[in-house]
């Protein structure tokens, strides 16, 4: 592995009790790299998003950001080394407007904790308009519970686009959306990735995978099975991978 | 590349621009705001054409209205914010008592009620982070746990005071303070319309206040982004406390003396005055101007069927209807926003 990736796992194991959800696992993301990260439901996908995002901690191994190991205790830790989680149901509050949403636990606020919400705003206005375009939004302020699915995921990633995210951790993002918003996503994604963002896209939905990833790690019974760019598999390797490790 | 791929993609809205009136009830506080101003509309032209039976625009009678406000909107002021935060607290009529009998009686024994009067906040906010650290640490229903401080507390007040009433003597700058008058209004009443603009600023222009609604709204949303909800939690519950303290002072100063059983049945108009005024059982929605709007709708309603000499029993059944259909409207309002 060069020093130049962004992050990478070190032979992780995780274990809830006598449960072992994650067995030595291993692979890296690199700079604006998108990376499909495939398996069966229990394959442990979810478990290594949650540990790459800090809500969980290792039993054994370490994580590295730019080479430099680092321990994630919570959800903040992961934030600051420039890593956004988007979730199966995106982590946004229904009853809050989109630029509340967007600023939310990372307000603008004067020196006594006031809210700057004409800057906040415009900033939200900008960040729809310009880094996610989605039809239907005209206005920050509506609330985020009128929205559609896939306008929600959109605000998730205006979100980590704005906060300057280098990593996108999209966990089943397509799951809730419509084919239209599916295709809107992906576009994202490889936008994103244009810009120097890297994502690892996380699904079982290996279509959807195969569009956008340039790598795909596949995992099994909590261990990567496969690690294999895109130029070097095709997608009945893949299925045959996920289906029968 | 971009969501609307071409314009001619994208459907026609099929949603029918919304009528004013509609607007109004979909705005935060809009729809108890309407039946506010309509309620004094309504009772404006009553009291102009029949100025002599009912006498709602008269001084007394108006002074009689501020007086009443300023308990309970101290009372639901709290309760609200944690109950936006998406917790309860029933104990705070208890509380309410609590910390009066206490201020009282330390000015009794001889204490400035400056100092008494901080000294019961003191105990109210306790008593707050009290409800607030039992129900976080063991995971339990606030409701259960506050169950338990209205309880408990309403027995120590009998226990450390016995069912005797509680003369409140303080240095007269303290009742003039509280209870005086100003500029021709009732100085209680100046002090709730600063907590509801103060209230306005922490709720609706701080960031803690979005960090409440978030920690209301989706809890494991806020906790994902990094927001530490307990804390906001407890600070909510220590607010809760603290209010019903203040609302003691008040009533204390006003009255000049306590009852041990004053409190009962408060905390349930604080609720109902918060959900008449569009807060949410669930949390994360609600709006501070619209606590205070409940606050005075109850007081506007109480003061009507008085001055109409309707019997007491026709003003709970009135308030019982309002709450109810206020829940179902927030019910309905809702719905709407996750659909």
């Amino acid at each position: 592995m060069s020093a130049s990736n962004l992050l990478e796992l070190h032979n992780i194991s995780k274990s809830f009790g006598a449960l072992t959800a994650l067995r030595d696992l291993s692979f890296h993301v690199g700079q604006s790299e998108v990376v499909g990260l495939l398996g069966d439901n229990g394959a442990g996908k979810s478990t290594t998003v949650n540990l790459i995002s800090g809500i969980h901690k290792p039993t054994s191994g370490h994580l590295s950001v730019d080479g430099q190991k680092t321990l994630f205790t919570c959800r903040s830790d992961s934030a600051d080394a420039g890593i956004e989680t988007i979730y199966q149901n995106t982590a946004l509050v229904d009853s809050l407007s989109i630029t509340r949403n967007i600023f939310m636990g990372r307000e603008r606020t004067n020196a006594f904790g006031f809210l700057k919400q004409a800057e906040m705003r415009d900033i939200a206005m900008e960040v729809l308009q310009k880094a996610v375009h989605i039809s239907g939004i005209d206005s920050p302020d509506k609330l985020v519970g009128d929205l559609s699915g896939g306008q929600k995921q959109a605000v998730a990633i205006a979100r980590a686009v704005f906060f300057k995210r280098r990593v996108l951790l999209l966990d089943e993002p397509t799951s809730a959306l419509s084919v239209r918003e599916t295709e809107a996503l992906l576009a994202q994604v490889l936008k994103l990735k244009a810009e120097g963002v890297s994502s690892v896209l996380v699904t079982h939905n290996l279509y959807h995978a195969y569009q956008v990833c340039d790598r795909f790690v596949i995992m099994s019974h909590g261990t990567k099975v496969f690690d294999v760019k895109k130029a070097d598999t095709t997608i009945s390797q893949l299925t045959e991978y996920v289906v029968l490790t | 590349m971009t969501y609307a791929m071409t314009d001619s993609a994208v459907p026609k809205s099929r949603t029918k621009k919304q009528s004013l009136l509609k607007q109004i009830m979909t705005m935060p506080a809009g729809a108890i705001l309407l039946v506010f101003v309509t309620l004094q509309i309504v009772c404006i032209a009553g009291a102009l054409i029949y100025p002599d039976s009912f006498r709602y625009l008269s001084p007394q009678n108006l002074t009689i209205l501020m007086k009443a406000i300023p308990v309970l909107g101290c009372l639901a002021l709290g309760a609200g914010v944690l109950m936006i935060a998406g917790e309860f607290d029933l104990s705070i009529g208890s509380v309410y008592t609590l910390t009066a009998v206490l201020m009282a009686s330390l000015v009794d024994s001889g204490m400035s009620a400056f100092l008494a009067a901080p000294l019961g906040i003191l105990l109210g906010v306790m008593i707050g982070l009290l409800n607030g650290a039992i129900t976080l640490r063991f995971g339990l229903p606030s409701f259960i746990v506050t169950l338990g401080g209205l309880l408990f507390w309403r027995g120590a007040v009998l226990l450390y005071n016995g069912a005797v009433q509680v003369r409140f003597d303080p240095e007269p700058a303290f009742t003039s303070l509280f209870a005086g008058t100003f500029l021709g209004i009732n100085a209680a009443f100046i002090w709730i319309v600063l907590f509801v603009i103060g209230f306005y600023l922490l709720m609706h222009r701080h960031k803690f206040g979005n960090h409440v609604f978030a920690t209301g709204g989706n809890p494991a949303a806020a906790t994902a982004i990094g927001i530490n909800t307990d804390r906001v939690k407890m600070i909510a519950f220590a607010i809760a406390g603290g209010m019903a303290a203040v609302a003691g002072i008040l009533a204390t100063a006003r009255v000049g003396s306590v009852q041990p059983g004053q409190g009962a049945g408060l905390e349930l108009q604080a609720i109902a005055a918060c959900v008449i005024g569009g807060l949410s059982l669930r949390g994360g929605r609600g709006s501070i101007i619209g606590i205070f709007l409940g606050v005075m709708l109850i007081h506007t309603i109480t003061d009507v069927l008085l001055l109409l000499r309707a019997p007491g029993f026709y003003l709970d059944m009135f308030i019982a209807t309002l709450i109810v259909v206020a829940a179902a409207f927030n019910h309905l309002i809702e719905r709407r926003g996750a659909a």
